[in-house]
């Protein structure tokens, strides 16, 4: 909305004067900065394995820093965990963690990065860099994938539904960024209220009479003071008002899924949350983060995988099997990620801490390959062992998937130049 | 009559006396022995003219002065015109505050006169004199928000208008400024502006004392470069307690940044010296004439000082082997699992070494990408001070000694500080002129590298000197600007656009902050919501706070079950339902204030219940953590997440419309049991509960035409005033503050 980029108040004046109003407000300088970038320049753009295949994603957050050797890289031998692996049922994947017997089952669905490394144990910046690709700064804020995909590819189209949903959490954190604030991922706390405040506390005949005497009353003010940013809230009213009434919010509505399907989900939040994913992407929306929580296993870490294993197990099977029946798994890239792994040494309270040298992500759906290894940590889990991929690589690879010119350069309204992923380079080998 | 010649007639007309400058008073005596308080303004023949408090020359014969003063005013130097020296306008220290408004206003209007030629050239019609002056109701309305972060209560909004006193609209500026509602708006602004939180990034590390001093020092009006050399300088925890009994919550300035020193030095620069050098961090700024390696300078000032104790720090010993190995016995004899609390207690116990120390050795080095000329990665740095021009050089700021490196903080902060400092007056007074205005003379508050860039460069100037003369004291510099034309004229009604500049006609149309918007529902809500506070404040610091060196492990496990008992006790406190908002009952403080407290009875102070409604708690934005909690109302309003300086929007949303619209918050308002209602209950006749309506929630009586709708509503049936309040409540003008 253009009154909105009007408020972007805070930008220097003097570089503004400098630039156009276009490149203020975060559009394309200089493709191609560095080297390395010129070298991700051959293997992305229009033409590329896998480029733009997916039209949607579902992002599954793991809070807390996912256990990578308990789950997606089980070893043997000294760092082995509490459970004992299981063969997955897919030619390029060997092992899953015992704790997830569904997905071995469906393990030729995916596609997993056993070669990821980070840079930092600290949860915060862990989660900031898996979502954007930058270390947090106390002088910017990155957008998140899906504002990305809308500044590229712009808002979708034919639905009032936002771009980008966050589920499980009432924070879209780091949402939009150096971009308009209205870019922002909608955050829905719980999957089974879906969007907070949407229906009216009274009947509609009464609504409709509160909004008509609302107007009644601001006749003068509305006259007298006939700036943007008056003009622009009141059309923030009326995109809700059309909003409240539109068929799209049947997609938030999970009671209209059957009670068998609800079932196989599984009854967490999670599981829902993944259903409700479902409904959203159907329905077009482009980038849905569901979050789970419980990750952060410091202490008694058999107990909690049980626990922890079989949610994500039941949710994230029965997200790939429902897409897959429903045509939406080409379209759609379900990915997993987690802010780090966890140490490969169980510690002394049979847990295990902080790991960011070496852990797992998970890719299906959306022109990856299916049943596919890319990379290695070595024998014990400690060190990635094969083709190193950096949170910064693997943003690339899901924006390349998304159709995104991950090499483009973007100004920032404070003139600073950032990139999708901050220059990663996508990992093509995965793309069928 | 042309455009000057007009607003200099309007400026006559406000009876305001440019012309006037003012010297030091005292006490002069005539023949008679009569005495009056005034300032010496010249000789003029065989006449004296003196200058008395309220502004107001007097000139009478000079023989009537007894003949010491006689002596004393022939050896006086006569004060220099204004007109004469009018480049730099110059205050002595016995202005008033009517004087001081005056000329900032006379400077406001020079302003206007040149905006013309540009605003011609951008196709808009000149500005012929300041807007109107604001009416009763809108400046009632408006210097709640503006002052005490709310919208009056009916009583307020009622008594003030209907008062004929004359000085009525100084004297609520002067009694707003000694309210409740000025400290915590003025601390709103300034946790958004230093991007204060509750929640540190290190494990059970709270922002709480620093919250607390913060406040503090606000209702105590410490000059502001006081408070800003006692952040920058602070050493030890924030909950170590001070021979006062306050607590160390200015150490709170750099442990927020604790681990990210670089960052938190770019954010000491703009927000107190109001130069932009995050870019600087990396590479040498491409539009100023900072380099990476002046950035890296003035980090040097802050290269001894860490934010993280290590063992060193702290007698040689590794305090954790020690504690842990004396506190698993008596886990152990306890029965319980020490697997299942270890990592929690170490976190406990480790949240003691975020403090602020001074190391021996300034460790600051070149970063290893360095790639510019004048030095090579690793190379060590000396600290320097930066310089906006080559006067800098002589200025007595700049005189501070670098030798001892546990002192260059001190350094440092004596320069950043100095009432000559070139930008440190002048970045506060254009932020604090910005709180009135809506726009800064020099946008963005952030960079004001050159000056001469503002909108109105003489203002800037006189602004920041009027800050140096009031001693940086806020509430002073404030009671000026709230005190002028300029602001006390009505809100500019024209569309302005971004990044152009605004020359003060009026305020700008302003949407409510998302703390003045929850402040304005809970006054709606609890009437006066000040006396509604955050409890518990004190028993963070007193649970999480050890002593490594000598602390013993009993007494680290006694805290540590303190510690977490907290969030339960909390929790306990919340209650409270609607029914008891706005009389008499307020909250009970518990009499328990035992003056000797031991370590274990922590948990027993604090003060009673808060209000609560559907899970809200009903209390001012500044007393609800920092920032609020997602999905909370002041979220959706744009509150700043606390990440980035200024870091909240003024921009609607769904979500935001949607809350207003349908939230808890409108329900409370809409409820019988609102104080809307009963405020309306005290009259019977309907026509006068509208008027008490529209008092309460728009500072204003109904038009004739609102009368009219009203009475239409009512007539169709019961929910009448309910739907009222809702729609009321909905309209801009509700949201925007004129």
């Amino acid at each position: 909305m253009k009154s909105e980029l009007l408020r972007l108040n805070d930008a220097n004046r003097r570089q503004f004067m400098l630039n156009t109003a276009k490149t203020v407000l975060g559009v394309t300088l200089l493709p191609g900065l560095s080297s390395k970038m010129a070298k991700a320049a051959g293997t992305s753009g229009p033409g590329t394995p896998g480029f733009g295949k997916a039209k949607h994603v579902i992002y599954l957050w793991m809070g807390g820093g996912m256990t990578h050797i308990d789950t997606f890289d089980p070893k043997e031998g000294a760092t082995k965990g509490f459970g004992d692996r299981i063969k997955a049922k897919a030619e390029g994947i060997d092992y899953l963690g015992g704790y997830l017997p569904k997905l071995a089952e469906n393990a030729s669905k995916l596609t997993l990065i056993r070669s990821m490394t980070s840079k930092t144990g600290v949860h915060e910046a862990g989660t900031y860099i898996m979502k954007t690709g930058y270390e947090p700064r106390g002088t910017i804020v990155h957008p998140a994938m899906g504002v990305w995909g809308s500044h590229f590819l712009g808002r979708i189209k034919d639905v009032t539904l936002p771009d980008s949903v966050v589920i499980n959490s009432g924070s879209a954190y780091p949402g939009a960024g150096f971009f308009p604030p209205a870019m922002s991922p909608i955050p829905i706390s719980n999957p089974e209220t879906g969007l907070q405040n949407i229906k009216p506390t009274t009947s509609d005949s009464q609504f409709a009479k509160r909004i008509g005497l609302m107007n009644e009353f601001d006749t003068g003010f509305r006259k007298k003071f006939q700036s943007e940013d008056v003009k622009a809230y009141s059309e923030f009213y009326d995109e809700t008002l059309k909003l409240m009434k539109s068929e799209d919010l049947k997609a938030f509505d999970l009671t209209l899924e059957t009670a068998e399907t609800r079932e196989k989900y599984g009854k967490s939040n999670f599981g829902q949350g993944c259903l409700l994913a479902r409904r959203l992407v159907e329905s077009g929306v482009r980038f849905v983060e569901v979050q789970m929580g419980g990750w952060d296993m410091h202490t008694t870490i058999d107990n909690s995988m049980t626990n922890n294993g079989n949610t994500l197990d039941t949710g994230f099977t029965a997200l790939l099997l429902d897409l897959e029946a429903k045509g939406l798994l080409d379209s759609t890239m379900v990915v997993l990620g987690s802010e780090f792994g966890r140490t490969p040494d169980i510690n002394e309270n049979d847990g295990r801490d902080h790991y960011p040298l070496a852990y797992t992500t998970v890719l299906a759906g959306g022109g990856a390959k299916r049943g596919f290894t890319y990379g290695a940590s070595d024998k014990e889990g400690r060190r990635p062992a094969d083709k190193q991929t950096s949170p910064s690589d693997f943003l690339a690879t899901i924006g390349h998937a998304m159709g995104l010119p991950v090499d483009e350069v973007v100004m920032s309204p404070s003139n600073r130049p950032f990139t999708v992923g901050d220059k990663g380079v996508p990992v093509v080998d995965i793309f069928a | 009559m042309n455009t000057t010649q007009t607003l200099l007639a309007s400026l006559l007309a406000a009876g305001l006396c440019v012309g006037s400058a003012f010297a030091e008073t005292r006490m002069w005596t005539d023949v008679q022995g009569r005495q009056v308080n005034a300032s010496f303004v010249k000789i003029e023949g065989d006449n004296i003219v003196l200058q008395t408090a309220d502004g107001s020359f007097h000139q009478f014969a000079l023989t009537r002065l007894s003949p010491e003063d006689q002596a004393i005013a022939k050896a006086a130097k006569p004060v220099e015109s204004v007109t004469a020296s009018d480049s730099s306008p110059q205050f002595l220290a016995n202005a008033t505050v009517s004087q001081a408004a005056a000329k900032v206003d006379s400077l406001v209007v020079k302003g206007l006169v040149k905006a013309n030629p540009e605003r011609a050239k951008a196709g808009k019609p000149p500005i012929t004199g300041w807007n109107q002056p604001a009416n009763d109701e809108q400046f009632v309305r408006r210097v709640y928000l503006d002052i005490a972060g709310r919208i009056p209560n009916y009583d307020e909004a009622y008594s003030f208008i209907k008062s004929s006193e004359k000085a009525k609209r100084s004297q609520l500026i002067d009694q707003l400024l000694d309210s409740e509602g000025y400290k915590t708006t003025l601390y709103n602004y300034f946790a958004e502006m230093l991007r204060v939180k509750n929640e540190f990034e290190a494990d059970n590390v709270r922002g709480t004392p620093y919250i607390g001093w913060l406040k503090e020092q606000i209702a105590m009006n410490r000059p502001w470069n006081e408070m800003v050399y006692d952040m920058a300088t602070a050493t030890g925890k924030m909950w170590d307690k001070k021979p006062d009994g306050t607590y160390n919550g200015a150490a709170g300035y750099l442990l927020r940044d604790s681990g990210m020193p670089l960052d938190n030095l770019a954010n000491t620069l703009t927000v107190f010296l109001g130069t932009d050098v995050a870019c600087a961090q990396c590479h040498d700024h491409p539009f100023a004439d900072w380099t990476q390696k002046q950035f890296f300078e003035m980090a040097a000032f802050f290269g001894a000082t860490t934010t993280r104790l290590n063992g060193k720090d702290m007698g040689g010993t590794d305090p954790m082997a020690r504690l842990m190995t004396g506190i698993e016995p008596l886990v152990a004899k306890a029965g319980l699992d020490i697997k299942t609390i270890r990592n929690g207690l170490q976190n406990y116990i480790r949240a003691n070494q975020n403090a602020v120390k001074d190391r021996a050795m300034n460790s600051t080095k070149l970063p290893h990408d360095y790639k510019y000329k004048d030095g090579k990665p690793g190379d060590p740095v000396e600290p320097k001070f930066v310089m906006w021009s080559p006067e800098d050089k002589g200025n007595p700021a700049y005189k501070q000694s670098k030798k001892d490196e546990e002192k260059l903080r001190v350094s440092f902060s004596n320069w950043m500080t100095h009432p000559q400092n070139p930008r440190f007056a002048m970045t506060i007074a254009n932020r604090m002129w910005k709180r009135a205005f809506g726009s800064a003379v020099a946008e963005p508050v952030t960079n004001i590298d050159d000056p001469n860039n503002a909108s109105n460069p003489e203002l800037l100037k006189h602004l920041a000197s009027e800050m140096v003369r009031v001693k940086f004291d806020l509430k002073q510099f404030m009671r000026i600007v709230y005190n002028t034309r300029a602001y006390q004229s009505e809100a500019t009604s024209e569309n302005i656009v971004m990044g152009e500049k605004y020359f003060f006609q009026g305020p700008m149309l302003r949407r409510m902050s998302a703390e003045q918007a929850w402040d304005s529902y809970m006054t709606l809500v609890l009437g006066k919501p000040d006396g509604y506070k955050a409890p518990l404040q004190d028993l963070y610091a007193k649970s999480i706070d050890l002593n490594l060196e000598t602390v013993d492990p009993q007494t680290v496990l006694i805290k540590y079950d303190a510690y977490r008992k907290i969030q339960a006790k909390e929790r306990a406190l919340m209650g409270g339902g609607l029914e008891m908002a706005g009389g008499d009952m307020m909250m009970e403080e518990k009499a328990s204030k035992s003056t000797k407290k031991s370590e274990a009875s922590v948990m027993n102070d604090g003060p009673g219940k808060v209000l609560t409604y559907q899970g809200m708690s009903l209390m001012r934005a500044s007393e609800i953590t920092q920032p609020a909690p997602n999905g909370h109302f002041l979220v959706d309003f744009g509150q700043s997440p606390r990440m980035l300086i200024d870091g909240s929007n003024k921009i609607g949303n769904v979500p935001q419309v949607l809350t207003i619209m349908n939230g808890k918050a409108q329900k409370m308002l809409t409820s019988p049991d609102s104080l809307i209602f009963r405020n309306m209950e005290a009259v019977r006749d309907p026509s006068e509960k509208v008027e008490r309506m529209f008092l309460t929630i728009m500072n204003r009586k109904p038009t004739m035409n609102e009368k009219d709708i009203a009475k239409r509503v009512l007539g169709a049936g019961e929910d009448g005033y309910a739907n009222m309040i809702w729609a009321l409540i909905n309209t801009r003008e509700f949201m925007f503050v004129q």
